[in-house]
């Protein structure tokens, strides 16, 4: 997090993590498709070979808030490949919250665990404590067969501690909603930490309120499956 | 947290900081050919990074009034003064023109603004009063025909041209900040790769180092007790020696025999210490040579004296093969003696009955270079050296095992390493040996059929004095 006084700005890292080819990037699109112009600004994508992330997509969101500040929010997303690992730690530098995007397909589990030990790794190397950053799952591509079924997930889901959600991210589904989750752990963190609603008089759930306006999304009663 | 980044990943500060400057200055060109109307752009902190400019009629005609200059001044630092937070400001002049001051924001910063004017809005009828009393010299005909030059524009354009333009330095500044950012995470992604490959370098030497260490360690370790065992068992031997030599008083038939087998066993193991010794010694380089000029001939013949009864008893025949004009070697005679006698038991002791061993030797030259270095064609001399050869019709060293054989303690896995004993000294220890020589060793050997080791010892050592 970064604050500007002087532009009355705040700036949040959040960052999409995940395997190769698990659909990060095609979070980011279906986010930039999403949410209403305003908010947005373009979606930048930062040398790709055959459509691959080579070093990272960036995605800049504005939000408004009460108190006058201007809640600026950045998402990335690394390179999943392997043989890309110094870029992902530097990509994860200063990340405020994480969203893993895991494939659900069954070949891919083994695939899933890797990414997320070297996610750990990476943040270690960074100085971020893993247990302390703020982390939601999503299991991605619901729509493939042989994926692991919700069944298997839901039971997971209440084992973890992270909040897991289901999307089908070339149809935009749960896009939004792991999106705003996200924002709501890392938000809670960063409170935490900086006692942003004394400091700044950002009150949590008038923000998060504002970001789900502004994202266009529904409020429900109903949270992570 | 973002605190001590490496790289501000995403951010700028100012459009100066990444904008692609030409084509900022080709728009701002065609912008001009298109409109007529000047324009400037300004990086946040005030700086003008592109000007594209015309100087009006009237404007100059102002100018040349004392009056005039000073309201033209005016206006001009006004408009440099408008802030960026103030959103789009349209400035009026005395003149009745207009300047349009158009903030730029990327990613919802500030990072700079630009000033398009003056121009005149199309809207005005009449000529201000302004223009027309800003000095008390101003002729009204030439002021009013000055003004008619000025480029005319309605407010709704000009707030259209605007914000195209807008778009356009949009779109310059996000594939400028893409450029910097690519290059950016380029240099990052290189230098972390490097830093990566830095630190496994220095676990791998660390590990080497320790590895060395104790390398060094069993060398010691092995020299010490090689000395302590030594002790004891001279005097194991020299008491066996003195029972069967009767000073004890007579032994009878069985005794004899298993006071021999005492000895006996005790100078193997001797001579198994010894090796220990020698490879340790050899291994903390602390061997010293006694160099003397050495018959290679008679080092052959010793060598088949030695082995000759025990041949025997294998019913393995034993030849010797030493040619003519085989020059004299600057050697250590025992060490020399060992490397063929090493070479010569172990030809022995994997060939079966019927099987021949020939011991040679041959005048050749070899390199004092290793051969194929640079310039090595120019560079190298070669030097008269002599071959010996071991040949016997053993079962032979498979191809993969070559390079290990010379290594302390290894022998060819299988049942004949345990058939044969032996402690997998004896080659390592002749390879050094030879080292130590300045000559080499090299391998001809075929599974089943038999080997042969060529030792090659140079006639006198580069740096040899008699
Ligand atoms: N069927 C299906 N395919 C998907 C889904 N999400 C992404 N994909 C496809 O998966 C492929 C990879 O998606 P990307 O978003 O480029 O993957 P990535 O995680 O950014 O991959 P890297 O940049 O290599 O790390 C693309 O062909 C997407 O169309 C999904 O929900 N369902
Ligand atoms: N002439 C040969 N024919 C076939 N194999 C050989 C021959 N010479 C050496 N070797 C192989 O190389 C191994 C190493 O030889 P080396 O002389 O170092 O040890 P060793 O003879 O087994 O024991 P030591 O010499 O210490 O008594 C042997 O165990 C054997 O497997
Ligand atoms: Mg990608
Ligand atoms: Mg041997």
């Amino acid at each position: 997090m970064q604050v500007d006084f002087t532009a009355r700005e705040l700036t949040v890292k959040l960052v999409y993590y995940g395997p190769a080819l698990s659909g990060k990037t095609t979070n980011l699109q279906a986010v930039h498709e999403l949410v209403s112009e305003d908010s947005k600004g373009r979606l930048m994508t930062l040398e790709t070979r055959d459509d691959r992330t080579l070093f990272f997509d960036l995605l800049p969101l504005t939000f408004n808030s009460k108190s006058g500040l201007k809640v600026r929010v950045k998402l990335f997303t690394v390179p999943g490949q392997v043989i890309h690992s110094a870029t992902r730690r530097l990509v994860l530098q200063g990340a405020d919250g994480i969203a893993f995007i895991a494939d659900s397909q069954r070949s891919e589990t083994k695939a899933n665990q890797v990414a997320f030990l070297d996610m750990q790794k990476n943040l270690r190397d960074n100085g971020l404590d893993p247990a302390k950053t703020p982390l939601v799952i999503q299991f991605n591509k619901r729509d493939l067969p042989d994926i692991r079924t919700d069944v298997e997930l839901d039971a997971l889901a209440k084992r973890g501690r992270e909040p897991v959600y289901k999307a089908v991210a070339v149809r935009g589904t749960g896009v939004l909603e792991t999106l705003i989750g996200l924002l709501e752990r890392s938000w809670a963190q960063l409170e935490t930490e900086h006692g942003l609603e004394e400091k700044f008089g950002l009150v949590p759930e008038e923000v998060l309120a504002e970001v789900r306006r502004q994202l266009g999304a529904v409020e429900t009663e109903e949270g992570p499956q | 947290m973002s605190e001590g980044l490496d790289l501000n990943l995403g951010d700028i500060d100012g459009l100066e900081q990444v904008i692609d400057r030409e084509a900022l200055a080709e728009v701002c060109r065609s912008f001009f050919d298109l409109f007529g109307i000047s324009i400037r752009v300004f990086s946040r902190t005030g700086a003008l990074l592109s000007d594209v400019h015309e100087e009006q009629a009237v404007c100059r005609y102002v100018n040349t009034l004392s009056e005039g200059r000073r309201a033209c001044g005016t206006t001009v630092t006004e408009v440099k003064h408008i802030g960026a937070t103030d959103g789009v400001v349209v400035h009026p002049c005395f003149t009745g023109a207009n300047y349009r001051v158009v903030p730029i924001e990327y990613h919802s910063r500030h990072v700079g603004r630009f000033v398009i004017g003056p121009y005149l809005p199309a809207e005005r009828t009449e000529i201000p009063k302004t223009l027309l009393t800003v000095d008390p010299n101003i002729d009204a005909d030439k002021a009013i025909a000055a003004l008619g030059d000025m480029p005319r524009v309605r407010e709704e354009t000009a707030l259209r041209i605007a914000h195209h333009l807008r778009n356009i330095v949009d779109l310059i500044l996000f594939s400028s900040h893409r450029a910097h950012l690519t290059s950016e995470m380029h240099v990052a992604s290189v230098r972390e790769s490097y830093r990566e490959l830095a630190e496994k370098n220095d676990a791998l030497q660390s590990a080497y180092n320790r590895l060395k260490e104790l390398d060094q360690l069993k060398s010691n370790f092995l020299a010490t007790v090689s000395h302590e065992l030594r002790t004891p068992l001279t005097s194991i031997i020299g008491y066996s020696e003195m029972l069967t030599s009767g000073i004890a008083g007579d032994l009878n038939e069985e005794q004899n025999e298993f006071v021999q087998t005492i000895h006996d066993k005790g100078d193997h193991l001797l001579s198994l210490i010894a090796s220990l010794l020698d490879a340790s010694k050899l291994e903390q380089g602390q061997l010293t040579l006694n160099r003397v000029p050495l018959d290679a001939g008679q080092l052959i013949r010793s060598v088949v004296t030695t082995i000759i009864p025990n041949a025997k008893k294998k019913g393995i025949a034993v030849e010797s093969q030493v040619e003519e004009g085989v020059p004299t070697v600057i050697g250590d005679s025992i060490r020399i003696h060992q490397i063929l006698q090493n070479l010569a038991d172990n030809a022995l002791k994997f060939t079966t009955k019927g099987g021949t061993i020939i011991l040679g030797a041959r005048a050749t030259e070899m390199m004092d270079d290793d051969g194929g270095g640079f310039g090595a064609v120019l560079m190298a001399a070669s030097k008269p050296a002599v071959e010996f050869r071991i040949e016997d019709t053993g079962m032979g060293i498979a191809q993969d095992q070559v390079e290990r054989i010379f290594d302390a303690f290894y022998q060819v896995d299988g049942s004949s390493t345990r058939e044969h004993g032996g402690a997998g000294l004896g080659l390592s220890i002749v390879k050094r040996l030879i080292e130590a020589h300045g000559g080499s060793i090299r391998i001809e050997s075929s599974v089943g059929v038999g080997t042969t080791f060529f030792v090659t010892i140079p006639e006198a050592p580069d740096t040899f004095d008699l």
